[in-house]
């Protein structure tokens, strides 16, 4: 019976359009009973009543026949009757102010003031029970237009009015005032008709009532105006109730717990409070114990939820503005309660499922039961929110969270491994949803070339960063594939950096008992040397072929892996960094380069030397490694060869009259040492008469071997003796020689100048001025004038040092003794810095030799050529590329045009002259 | 049939292997020709041989080179400033490169297109000459020229019978190619 209700009921409306109130109450009832008559259902449902209707019309008849013209009682009768319910039912045109005015309060005075609350006269009332029962739907239909015209007149204009103020809860007025409209339209149907219809109808009638208030109250309040007043009014809400809110507050809350004021919070959708709790404590956490604030937010909400089904703005596009809420919320909830929270081990997704079930779904629940899609609320087919729904919000939720952990992932791999929680989270994102993988390398890529490989970024940074890449990613995907997409960009880059060999290498060698330490030291990739001893025997059962058969736990390579993917069951953290450079070559040469000038130093054993070098020739195999073996070699050689040629020299009786000192040498395999950049010099007599002492010794012992003596390196132990005061310390062979130069058997003080001493010593100025400076700053020599040393031999006192000032030395006029050797030490610092530039700069210079030779031949054969071109075509014909800018090519090219070896001709072409 | 091209070939066996060396993935083999070329020039820049000079041209590929040779001195070409081309195939050092003098040249064994006459540029090549062997050679063709296997009859004829005569020839011929 129900079902037919609707269906009639929309017939009628299309009828009621169509024909004018009028000209229905001109069709007599017989008519309109045939009208009806093809709708078999209605018959059917209105079977019972018309016996009803029959036998009243008579009965009515008698009661309102007395005021009414006999000529045709029945029409006329329903005619008066009709007018009075008209009367009664009309609205009274008192606009929207008056509704506005009163939207805070419960209603009933309005109603008054309305004049919606008194009871009908007893003729109305009458006339109303005759029409309920004659033909109660002409009347509603009737009454459901004049709504429609009412609020269309007093109302609507004030509504958008209302819309456009954009007040703060403006949404909240409007659905007041609209609730208020409601009533006052509703009110006296509900009041005093509907009682007198069956109770099996009363719906269907008060349903056509509500239609027709909420089209119009839709088509008065245009849907894209009100919804992003409904997603303001549900973000409020919702951010209170789901927890958004106070997780925002933390560092608030953090403040205001000093001062005491803060409450213990029991409940508490905080993921860092949640952490901390007992798993038991930890599952009753979201359920119980709700905060008063949610309390009165989730009610408030759900009341203005209400009002808003009511006055017909819920229903399904209600519920799309809901569901794109909650999906803006579910993201700020993760971002809110996870960023920066990377413990291990990671309870995050638990947490999260358990907010999601708990917090989550209880809302969104409580909130679809009210806006269901069925405006009239008639049918209430409310969506179940059904568990697989739950399901398929906490594979979203998850998916959410890998994508946050994908945008820090950047910071969480710089943190490793305080940062391990937030890769297990990730890793549970990657293995829970397919394309997942491509995000994270795709998206992680894209923030490498933006924060790492730039030039911004030291090699340290970035090999610190590679290596942790290397860590994390192992845990994230074991297999190696993910890492393999992230390393290639860095790899490419590394292997750009002139500087990478040298780092690695210099981390590799450096002492492992600092790398410990929780101080990683900014300029050194210490930890390698820890990483080498760690893993080295890992390696060994790496490299197995692809085609080993006797692997049972062979596995196909993952779907997902680059064509020349290769399978690394460990992480290997060396054996990356060492293959980033194409052979081994590079790194064995700067390794040589390394090696040799921690042998050349002074030291009693090089025990970690050759620990990391065993260590390498595992992973390298001996052969590459062969040069260092000789080196390492070369070195406990030269110990034991030291020792016996000094027996040797002992034996033979030099010993007494050496009296200059004792010399002790090293004696490395040219061929296997890399090229020292040195500055040769001429030293001492003296030491050259030990040199040849000792190389014949040497020689006596080695057949067809010769000693070449490598006079700028080594350390020298130097003893001077002064007038008040003396020096013992361990200085580089050249400033041992410059001061040696100032020995002198007077009691003057030797007076030196820079020439002097160049050419006496065939030393390079600026290193005999770095030299000089180094004794200036150990107050052995002064300098008198420019480029003229002299001797200490007296310490001056306090008052000489001001008498020296004042007569206007040449050495920086510094107040302190302390601050006048820290000058002179900063001054044959950079003098050395620059005679060691001087020496780059010549080997430079060499290098530009070979270039020249191109050039020469470019210009030759090819003719004159523009800078441009030649810089191109050195680029294409020199073996190694050309590393020097235009503007040094420039200006090394102008010098040879002064040198009149070129000429530049027309339109700046260099031209050859010969 | 394959016998019967090794005969005939007998004098080149590099040219054979040069085939097979060439069918077989020819971009390996340019790889391996542009280093075989880039370590010639290197070493030719290294260790300069007075009056020599080669460089490659600015196409990019090093496979076509320019060359200079100053003419050796008490020859007729003493003081002359001479250009050749040379390009080299894509079998280099297995095939000869093609070399060409520039610069008009009078000599018994170039023709006036500047074709060369020379053994060891045709059947008498080996991989172990390089261009600056090729270039002395050359250099020394210019003061003993073969003149039993002339290109230009006239000159070797010329050489032979009044080298005055012969250098007037020689610098009517010669003209600096402008450098463009």
């Amino acid at each position: 019976m129900l079902s037919t209700v609707p269906l009639n009921v929309g017939r009628r409306r299309v009828c009621g359009s169509v024909f004018s109130p009028a000209s229905l109450e001109a069709h007599p009832p017989s008519d309109f009973q045939r009208e009806q008559t093809p709708v078999i259902s209605f018959q059917e449902s209105t079977d019972s009543s018309s016996t009803f209707k029959a036998d009243s019309q008579s009965t009515s008849f008698a009661t309102i026949g007395g005021s009414t013209d006999a000529a045709s009682p029945e029409e006329d009768t329903l005619n008066q009757a009709r007018q009075a319910a008209r009367e009664f039912l009309s609205v009274p045109n008192l606009g929207f102010e008056l509704l506005y005015n009163f939207r805070n309060t419960d209603g009933s005075q309005m109603l008054k003031e309305w004049n919606r609350l008194s009871p009908p006269s007893k003729e109305t009332a009458e006339a109303l029970e005759y029409l309920m029962r004659t033909s109660p739907w002409t009347l509603f239909e009737w009454y459901g237009n004049d709504i429609r015209r009412h609020f269309l007149v007093n109302f609507r204009t004030g509504l958008s009015k209302l819309l456009k103020s954009l007040a703060e809860g403006l949404l909240r007025t409007i659905v007041d005032c609209l609730q208020l409209a409601r009533r006052i339209y509703l009110a006296p149907v509900v009041h005093y008709m509907l009682p007198l219809i069956a109770p099996s109808h009363q719906g269907g009638f008060l349903a056509q009532l509500q239609r027709a208030f909420h089209t119009v109250v839709q088509y008065s309040l245009p849907w894209k105006n009100i919804s992003p007043l409904l997603a303001r009014e549900l973000t409020q809400d919702a951010v209170i109730i789901l927890g958004i809110d106070t997780l925002d507050e933390d560092f608030d809350m953090d403040r205001m717990s000093l001062d005491g004021t803060e409450m213990e919070r029991a409940y508490s959708v905080s993921y860092k409070d949640w952490r901390q709790e007992s798993p038991e404590a930890q599952a009753h956490m979201m359920v119980e114990g709700e905060d008063g604030r949610v309390t009165i937010a989730r009610d408030q909400l759900l009341a203005f939820l209400n009002g808003l089904q009511l006055v017909g703005l819920g229903g399904d596009q209600a519920q799309k503005v809901f569901a794109n809420v909650m999906n803006i919320m579910m993201g700020d909830f993760i971002r809110a309660a996870y960023t920066g929270e990377w413990e291990s081990p990671s309870t995050a997704p638990q947490h999260l499922e358990q907010w999601i079930e708990n917090v989550y779904a209880r809302l969104v629940v409580q909130v679809l039961a009210i806006i269901d899609s069925d405006l009239a609320g008639t049918q209430s087919e409310a969506i179940e929110v059904s568990f697989r729904d739950v399901e398929k919000w906490r594979v979203m939720g998850i998916a959410r969270l890998g994508k946050l952990r994908v945008s820090e992932l950047f910071d969480v791999v710089v943190d490793w491994p305080a940062s391990s929680g937030a890769v297990e989270d990730l890793r549970r994102f990657t293995n829970n949803s397919s394309g997942a993988r491509l995000y994270v390398t795709h998206f992680f890529s894209i923030n490498l070339l933006q924060r790492l490989l730039h030039p911004g970024a030291s090699t340290v940074e970035i090999l610190q960063v590679y290596i942790s890449i290397i860590r994390a990613f192992h845990i994230l995907d074991p297999k190696g594939v993910l890492l393999d997409r992230i390393a290639r960009p860095i790899r490419r880059y590394l292997r750009d950096r002139d500087d990478t060999v040298k780092v690695i290498v210099s981390g590799l060698l450096a002492d492992p008992a600092t790398a410990d330490g929780p101080t990683a030291t900014g300029d050194n990739l210490a930890e390698l040397a820890a990483e080498l001893t760690k893993v080295h025997h890992h390696s060994m059962q790496n490299n197995r072929s692809e085609l080993d058969y006797d692997d049972l736990y062979w596995m196909p390579d993952p779907v997902d892996a680059a064509p020349d993917y290769k399978k690394s069951r460990s992480v290997d953290v060396i054996d990356s960094l060492v293959s980033l450079f194409d052979s081994k070559e590079t790194f064995v040469k700067e390794m040589q380069t390394l090696l040799a000038d921690r042998l050349i130093q002074k030291r009693q054993n090089y025990d970690q030397e050759i620990t990391v070098l065993e260590l390498l020739k595992v992973r390298f195999g001996d052969s590459a490694l062969q040069a260092c073996e000789v080196m390492l070699k070369d070195i406990s050689d030269s110990r034991r060869l030291d020792l016996t040629v000094r027996n040797d020299q002992i034996l033979s009786g030099h010993r007494k009259q050496a009296g200059v000192g004792k010399l002790h040498a090293k004696i490395l395999s040219r061929f296997f040492w890399p090229e020292f950049q040195e500055q040769e010099f001429k030293v001492p007599d003296e030491i050259i008469k030990l040199q040849k002492r000792y190389a014949t010794c040497f020689e006596k012992r080695k057949d067809s071997r010769k000693l070449m003596w490598r006079n700028a390196l080594g350390q020298v132990t130097v003893e001077l003796e002064l007038e008040n005061h003396t020096f013992k310390d361990e200085v580089t062979t050249w400033q041992a020689t410059v001061i040696y130069a100032f020995q002198s058997e007077s009691s003057e003080p030797a007076t030196r100048t820079i020439p002097e001493l160049a050419e006496e010593l065939e030393m390079t100025p600026p290193l005999i001025r770095s030299a000089c400076l180094f004794w200036v700053s150990k107050r052995i020599l002064t300098e008198v004038h420019r480029d003229t040393f002299r001797v200490l031999e007296v310490l001056p006192t306090e008052d000489d040092e001001h008498h020296a000032h004042g007569a206007g030395d040449f050495s920086d006029a510094s107040d302190s003794e302390a601050g006048d050797t820290a000058n002179a030490a900063a001054a044959a610092e950079a003098a050395a810095a620059a005679a060691a530039k001087e020496s780059a700069e010549a080997a430079a210079m060499e290098k530009m030799n070979v270039h020249w030779q191109f050039i020469v031949g470019m210009l030759t054969n090819q003719g004159p050529m523009a800078l441009n071109r030649i810089v191109m075509m050195l680029k294409i014909a020199v073996p190694g590329g050309f590393p020097f800018s235009n503007e040094e090519l420039r200006e090394f090219l102008s010098g040879m045009v002064s040198k009149g070896k070129l000429e530049i001709v027309n339109g700046g072409n260099y031209k050859i002259l010969h | 049939m394959d016998y019967s091209m090794e005969d005939t070939q007998n004098s080149a066996p590099d040219a054979q292997q040069a085939n097979k060396l060439s069918s077989s993935g020819q971009k390996s083999d340019t790889q391996s020709v542009t280093k075989r070329l880039q370590a010639e020039l290197m070493q030719l820049m290294l260790s300069p041989s007075p009056g020599i000079s080669a460089f490659p041209d600015a196409d990019g590929n090093l496979l076509s080179w320019t060359a200079t040779i100053t003419g050796p001195t008490e020859t007729p070409y003493e003081g002359l400033t001479l250009k050749l081309s040379f390009a080299f195939p894509n079998n280099y050092p297995y095939s000869p490169p093609t070399v060409l003098f520039k610069t008009p040249i009078y000599h018994p064994n170039v023709d006036f297109s500047g074709r060369i006459c020379l053994d060891i540029l045709k059947d008498k090549w080996s991989a172990v000459y390089n261009v600056s062997s090729v270039l002395l050679s050359l250099q020394s063709l210019l003061g003993e020229p073969n003149n039993a296997s002339p290109l230009n009859a006239q000159a070797a004829e010329l050489w032979d019978s009044d080298q005055a005569e012969f250098k007037r020839h020689v610098l009517a011929r010669h003209q600096d190619l402008d450098e463009e």
